[in-house]
C-alpha cells in the first residue's frame, strides 16, 4: 500500500516535472527573452506598476537567436527596458512579414481579444484595431503630442483620438553604386539632388553592355513602387483621406514620367515582377547602378564588407519633379491593446512609450555591443537625433523627413493596390495610357476609400 | 434492414475514423463556406447579405480576369497532360518488366519534390533577363530573348508552359497499369486482320482506357482549377498586369491580406461549382461500360 502510494506520488512528481520541461521548452524562443539580465539590485521602477507584471510583445521579423535587425533591437530594448522596471517582463513573439503574420495578429486581436499587450504594427491595421476598440489610448500629453511628427500623429489618429504611438518615418530613396558611376564617367547629384531629367539622363548613361557580355541597367526599383507618381505633386487622397486623387492630372503626369523609364529600357526586363529582396540583390550584385529602396537596406550594405559607404554606395534624394523636393515614406506604430488588467495596461503603455521615446536610442548605444536601435528615423523629434549620428548615410536619410509624403492609413489600402497595381503595370507596358490606366482605377478605389471611412 | 444493420452494422465502426475526419475537416469547412459566401464576413464576423457577394464577383474585372485565365490554363494544362501521360505511358508499355518499372519510378519521382521548389526553378528557367535558362537556349538557337514571366503577354503561356513540361508522373503510373491489364486476345485478334501499332493503339488500347482516362480527367481537371503555388511563386501572385492570376490565388489574397472572408467564401463556391459541373459533364461524356 505505502509503496503503491509512493509509486503514484512519483509518478505525479515526474510528471508534474515533465510537464513543466514542456511547458518551458515550448515557451522556449517566445518566452521571457534569454537575453534579459536579472534586474539589478538598484534598479528602479519609474515609470511601470511596481507590482510583477509579464507583457507579450508581438514585433514581426523577431526570430529568437538570429542577428537579424528586429531581433538584436528587440532584445536589446527588453533588456534596457528592464533595467529600469524589473518587475516587468516581457516575452516576444516573432514572424514574418507577410499575410500569414498579419491574419496571426487579426485573429488574436479581432476575433479571441487577446494575443499581444504591445504590438508593433503598420498602416491600415492601426486603424483596423481602433475601429474595432481594441486599441488602448496611449496616455499623451500635450509636449509628448507635439514632439511627434505631425504627419505621423495624424495617420494614428481615429475619430479624433491617438489610438497607438508613431515610432517611425521610413523614406524610400535612391542608393547609388558609385562605382558603375565611376566607370560610366557619371557624375553623382551633388548632395543627393537631382532632376528627373539628370536622374533619366544618368540611368540611360548607366545601362550598359561590358565586354564579357554582362548587361547593367541604371535603374531599378521593386513591384511595390508607387513614388514615381509622387514627383508632380500627385497624392492618393485628398488633405482629408475622403477623395481618391492619384487620377489627378499631376499623379498622371507623374506615371507618365515613369512610363518613360521603361520606355527608355535603363529597367531590368523583369522589373514589373521584381520583388524587393530580388531587386536589393541585383543592386549587391553589381547589375544596377541606382536602386530604389527604403532606409532599412543601408544596414544591408553596412554589413557587406564590399561596400564602402562614400566608396562604393551613396545616397541621393527621390529626383525632384515639377514641384518641390518629395520623398514616398511608410510609418511603423507601437500599440497598446486594450484589455481589462490595470496593471498590464499601465506596464504596456510605459513600454510601448519607451519604445517610442528619446531614451532607448542612447540607452542601447551604451551596451556592449552597441546596439543601434533606429532602422529609420524617429517619428518624435525629441528621439529623431540619433538615427543621424548611427550613420553618415543615416544622417542624410534623417533630413528627408521633411519632404517625405507619409503614407495616410488607410485599413483598405492593401485592397486599393489589387486594382492600382495592375494598372500601373499597363501603364508601364504601354497597353494603356497612364490617364487610362488611372482613371479606371478611380472609381473602386474611391468604393475602398469610402469604405475604410464609414 | 434490421437484420442487415445486425449483421453488417459493427463494420461501419471502421469506417468511423475516415469518416469522422472526413466531415470534420472537409464536409463542415465546406459547408462552411457556402454559409459565409452570403456573408459579409470579416474575422470579428459577418452579416447576411444573400447573395450580394456573387453579385461583386460578377462586377470585379479582377475576378473575372482570374476566372479566365483558370478555365484557360485548365484547358490546355489538363489536355496536354492527358495527352503526355498517354503517349509516355504507350512508350513505356512495350519494354520488359524491369524497364517499365524503372521508368514508371523515373517519371513519379519528381512529385516528391516540393511543389514551391519545382516552380522556383520554372522561375528561373523563364526568367526574363538574358541568363534565364530558357532565354539562353533560345540565343543559343539565334532567337532573341523572350521576356516571360516579365510581360502579361507571355507570362500565363510561361506558367501554362511550366505545367505542360511537367510530364504528370501519376498519370504515367496508372496508365501503364490500365494497359498492363488489357486483355492480350483483343490485340491478337487485330494483329490476325493486319492492324498495325497505331491502329491498335487507336482502336483498342484508347478506348479501353475510358474509365483511367476518365479519372485521370476529372482529377486532373479539379487540379487545375485549384493551381495556386506555381501562380504565386513564379509571378508574385499574379504577374504583370494581373496576367496570371487565378482563383484560387484570388481567394488567398481576398481572404488572409483583404480579410473579405465572405467574397472569399463565395470564390471558393464559384470554384466548386465549376468544378462539380465540369466533373458532371465529364461523367457523362465519358461514362463507359465497357468491362474487360
Amino acid at each position: 500500500m505505502d509503496r503503491t502510494e509512493g509509486t503514484t506520488i512519483n509518478r505525479r512528481r515526474f510528471l508534474q516535472a515533465l510537464g513543466a520541461v514542456g511547458v518551458a521548452v515550448a515557451c522556449g524562443p517566445a518566452g521571457p527573452t534569454g537575453a534579459s539580465p536579472a534586474p539589478s539590485a538598484g534598479a528602479s521602477a519609474t515609470t511601470a506598476a511596481a507590482k510583477p507584471v509579464s507583457l507579450e510583445w508581438w514585433r514581426r521579423n523577431y526570430t529568437a537567436g538570429t542577428q537579424n535587425a528586429e531581433t538584436l533591437t528587440s532584445d536589446g530594448a527588453v533588456r534596457a527596458f528592464r533595467e529600469k522596471n524589473p518587475n516587468v517582463t516581457i516575452s516576444i513573439q516573432g514572424g514574418p512579414f507577410g499575410a500569414e503574420t498579419d491574419q496571426k495578429f487579426d485573429l488574436a486581436i479581432l476575433q479571441q481579444k487577446a494575443g499581444p499587450d504591445v504590438f508593433h504594427t503598420t498602416g491600415g491595421d492601426v486603424i483596423k484595431y481602433a475601429a474595432a476598440g481594441q486599441l488602448s489610448e496611449p496616455p499623451l500629453t500635450a509636449a509628448e503630442k507635439a514632439d511627434f511628427n505631425t504627419s505621423a500623429l495624424t495617420a494614428t489618429t481615429y475619430k479624433g483620438k491617438v489610438v497607438a504611438y508613431p515610432l517611425w518615418i521610413v523614406p524610400w530613396f535612391e542608393y547609388i553604386n558609385l562605382d558603375l558611376f565611376k566607370e560610366r564617367g557619371v557624375t553623382p547629384p551633388a548632395d543627393g539632388n537631382w532632376t528627373y531629367d539628370q536622374f533619366l539622363d544618368a540611368a540611360k548613361k548607366l545601362t550598359f553592355k561590358r565586354a564579357d557580355g554582362k548587361q547593367i541597367y541604371g535603374f531599378a526599383h521593386a513591384n511595390d513602387e508607387w513614388a514615381f507618381m509622387l514627383i508632380d505633386g500627385g497624392r492618393l487622397y485628398d488633405a482629408d483621406v475622403k477623395k481618391w486623387t492619384f487620377n489627378s492630372a499631376e499623379a498622371i503626369s507623374g506615371l507618365e514620367k515613369w512610363v518613360n523609364i521603361a520606355k527608355e529600357k535603363v529597367m531590368p526586363p523583369d522589373f514589373l515582377t521584381l520583388n524587393p529582396n530580388d531587386s536589393q540583390a541585383k543592386f549587391i550584385a553589381g547589375e544596377i547602378a541606382i536602386l530604389q529602396r527604403p532606409s532599412a537596406m543601408i544596414n544591408v550594405l553596412n554589413a557587406d564588407a564590399k561596400w564602402k559607404y562614400g566608396t562604393n554606395w551613396e545616397i541621393a534624394n527621390f529626383p525632384k519633379g515639377a514641384t518641390a523636393q518629395t520623398a514616398w515614406g511608410g510609418l511603423g506604430f507601437i500599440a497598446v491593446r486594450e484589455q481589462a488588467d490595470a496593471d498590464k495596461k499601465t506596464a504596456a503603455h510605459a513600454f510601448a512609450k519607451y519604445l517610442t521615446g528619446p531614451d532607448i536610442g542612447p540607452d542601447l548605444k551604451k551596451m556592449t555591443p552597441p546596439v543601434e536601435y533606429w532602422l529609420a528615423p524617429a517619428a518624435r523629434t525629441s528621439a529623431a537625433g540619433i538615427y543621424g549620428e548611427y550613420h553618415a548615410a543615416k544622417a542624410k536619410v534623417a533630413k528627408m523627413g521633411s519632404f517625405t509624403y507619409v503614407l495616410p492609413n488607410v485599413s483598405t489600402w492593401t485592397e486599393i493596390q489589387k486594382y492600382l497595381g495592375p494598372a500601373r503595370d499597363a501603364a508601364l507596358e504601354g497597353k494603356k495610357t497612364a490617364k487610362q490606366a488611372l482613371d479606371e482605377v478611380a472609381p473602386n478605389a474611391q468604393r475602398l476609400l469610402d469604405e475604410a471611412n464609414k | 434492414m434490421r437484420a442487415a444493420l445486425r449483421r453488417y452494422g459493427w463494420s461501419y465502426l471502421f469506417v468511423l475514423p475516415t469518416f469522422s475526419l472526413f466531415v470534420v475537416f472537409t464536409l463542415l469547412p465546406v459547408v462552411q463556406a457556402f454559409g459565409l459566401s452570403l456573408q459579409n464576413a470579416r474575422i470579428v464576423g459577418g452579416e447576411w447579405i444573400g447573395l450580394q457577394n456573387f453579385v461583386t464577383l460578377a462586377e470585379d474585372p479582377v475576378f473575372r480576369q482570374a476566372l479566365g485565365n483558370t478555365v484557360l490554363y485548365s484547358l490546355v494544362v489538363v489536355a496536354a497532360q492527358l495527352t503526355l501521360a498517354l503517349v509516355v505511358a504507350s512508350l513505356i508499355q512495350p519494354l520488359g518488366r524491369k524497364s517499365q518499372t524503372f521508368y514508371r519510378a523515373l517519371f513519379y519521382l519528381p512529385l516528391v519534390n516540393s511543389a514551391i521548389l519545382v516552380a522556383m526553378v520554372w522561375r528561373w528557367i523563364f526568367n526574363a533577363n538574358p541568363y534565364g535558362l530558357a532565354n539562353t537556349v533560345l540565343g543559343a538557337v539565334g532567337f532573341d530573348p523572350l521576356l516571360w514571366i516579365g510581360s502579361s503577354d507571355q507570362a500565363l503561356a510561361a506558367v501554362i508552359l511550366s505545367a505542360v513540361l511537367t510530364i504528370p508522373g501519376g498519370g504515367v503510373v496508372l496508365y501503364s497499369a490500365a494497359m498492363g491489364s488489357l486483355p492480350r486476345e483483343l490485340y491478337e485478334a487485330a494483329e490476325v486482320e493486319g492492324a498495325g501499332a497505331l491502329t491498335k493503339w487507336w482502336y483498342i488500347t484508347i478506348p479501353l482506357l475510358k474509365p483511367t482516362t476518365l479519372y485521370l480527367l476529372v482529377i486532373y481537371t479539379i487540379l487545375a482549377f485549384q493551381v495556386f503555388e506555381r501562380v504565386y511563386v513564379m509571378t508574385n501572385g499574379g504577374g504583370p498586369n494581373n496576367a496570371t492570376i487565378t482563383i484560387v490565388q484570388l481567394v488567398y489574397s481576398t481572404a488572409f491580406q483583404f480579410g473579405r472572408y465572405g467574397l472569399a467564401s463565395a470564390m471558393a463556391v464559384v470554384l466548386f461549382i465549376m468544378a462539380v459541373a465540369v466533373a458532371v459533364v465529364q461523367f457523362r461524356s465519358l461514362r463507359s461500360d465497357v468491362e474487360y
